[in-house]
């Protein structure tokens, strides 16, 4: 137990420097690539959740790893990913985001924080009639991953997965390098030429791109100044992928509104209130274990801490009052996040980073979810100057 | 700054020294004040903005929000020129000037 506290505190403290650092955030990953087409946090998302799920398949078939978080798939994680997505984009972080910019020292991060925390309530007084009202109609089977189901072993799923992605990847950037312009005259001919060579001239362009990115490290003269400046993504992707896998042989998949729920029974426990009695808290949360610090829960206090670290390291650190007309963005924001992550059930992390990581069922339905409420959301703030995607 | 490409993964503006800045702040047609402001409103401020100075103007966007340094450049995109000044305790200037 006292090794795995020691986990918690280094992969928290970890993960707030390498989500800080990188600037990892899911909202920017989607919200930029439909606003203006921007994919660079995309793309380390991509890298991250790509990594993390070969390494885990390998994990999984040596027996080294303690669960999966495989929730029951159906619509609810389309509708509690929708309203999680419009949360988030609204309140300008998700709850990865939310967690490392309130260790930057954000005010409007602690109040999208507070209020995660009433939505995680609300929620929890209104589960015993939301289980047969919502979850039950709306669940249409058990939960599972991939690798679980898969007749071959879960490595050879997971590197099959992975050159689907690279694939699909390098035949995106290999159309958008192609020259424009060609004339009519025996247009169709080289249109299938180069919907052919697409994928080639991607690849090509990705051992470019990698080649280039490990040549810069041998470009750093002085480390500490460039350890101040912002970090590559791929740099955060590959740091949170040797944590998330560190984690994963210890305790779990990486969480984070699940841990924040179980804060605020916890919290509020202090303050006399019964939440053993609610039984969200205490048999589904707590597990009928008693309300009382786990080892996620450590682990995402200690987020918070690292962020704060890697911002005062950076310059970047400084309180953070938000303008008055931003308010309604934190409390709405962070509401529709708190309750959205407990009606899919899951968050960014648990579900688009983890749960497509595990290859969990439920966590393609959320991620569906939770793209089109970021989508729909983007919409709507750039209805002035309109979206690229 | 060129236009979003697939295949970047950094494009930083150009950093400012302390003087270049002062200098740049005062050639400013417009300044928005962005502190306290988060994702992705600075971004769409900077698109008005932009769409109604006329070639050559200076935009400067005063802001506390760490991503909007990369963010704000790239919503803007091809039309402008961005650079980029950090202040080392969490305040930064952004200067876009139409092209």
């Amino acid at each position: 137990m006292v090794s795995n506290a020691l986990v918690a505190v280094v992969v928290g403290l970890g993960l707030g420097v390498f989500l800080q650092k990188g600037r990892f955030c899911f909202v920017h990953a989607f919200r930029d690539l439909f606003a203006f087409k921007d994919t660079r946090v995309t793309k380390a998302v991509l890298v991250a959740t790509t990594l993390t799920m070969l390494f885990w398949s390998v994990a999984y078939a040596l027996g080294y790893y303690r669960e999966f978080w495989t929730p029951g798939w159906g619509l609810t994680g389309l509708v509690g990913g929708f309203v999680f997505g419009v949360g988030m984009t609204y309140a300008g972080g998700c709850a990865s985001g939310t967690l490392y910019r309130a260790g930057q020292g954000y005010l409007h991060f602690w109040l999208t924080l507070l209020f995660m925390g009433v939505g995680y309530v609300a929620f929890t007084v209104a589960f015993p009639t939301l289980e047969p009202a919502y979850f039950e109609p709306l669940t249409f089977g058990a939960g599972a991953s991939l690798f679980a189901l898969s007749p071959i072993p879960a490595p050879a799923l997971a590197l099959l997965v992975a050159a689907g992605v690279v694939l699909v990847y390098a035949t995106i950037v290999g159309r958008a390098r192609e020259p424009r312009g060609d004339r009519p005259h025996g247009r169709a001919a080289k249109l299938t030429l180069a919907a052919a060579l697409a994928p080639v001239a991607g690849l090509r362009s990705l051992a470019r791109g990698t080649k280039a990115y490990l040549r810069g490290f041998a470009e750093i003269d002085d480390w500490k100044a460039a350890s101040r400046r912002p970090w590559d993504p791929r740099t955060a992707a590959l740091g949170i992928t040797a944590l998330a896998v560190l984690w994963f042989t210890q305790v779990s998949i990486v969480g984070v509104t699940g841990p924040e729920a179980r804060w605020t029974g916890y919290l509020l426990q202090q303050v006399g209130v019964d939440a053993g009695s609610f039984e969200y808290w205490g048999s589904v949360l707590f597990q009928g274990e008693g309300i009382g610090i786990t080892v996620d829960m450590l682990m995402i206090a200690s987020v918070i801490v690292g962020a704060f670290l890697a911002a005062v390291w950076s310059g970047d650190f400084s309180v953070r009052v938000p303008k008055r007309r931003r308010v309604p963005n934190a409390v709405v924001g962070g509401f529709l996040m708190g309750a959205g992550s407990r009606l899919a059930p899951g968050c960014n992390i648990g579900n688009v980073y983890s749960g497509l990581a595990e290859l969990s069922i439920h966590s393609f339905v959320a991620t569906i979810g939770i793209v089109a409420g970021v989508y729909a959301t983007t919409h709507w703030i750039y209805r002035e100057v309109g979206c690229a995607i | 700054m060129s236009g979003p490409s697939l295949d970047d993964f950094v494009d930083m503006p150009d950093e400012v020294d302390d003087e270049t800045a002062e200098r740049l702040a005062e050639q400013a047609v417009e300044t928005q004040d962005m502190t306290g402001e988060v994702c992705p409103y600075p971004q769409v401020e900077a698109k008005k903005a932009i769409q109604r100075l006329d070639s050559g103007d200076l935009l400067l966007q005063e802001t506390d929000h760490v991503p909007s340094t990369e963010n704000v450049p790239r919503a803007v995109g091809d039309a402008v020129d961005a650079r980029v000044w950090r202040s080392g305790d969490g305040l930064y200037r952004i200067f876009l000037r139409k092209r």
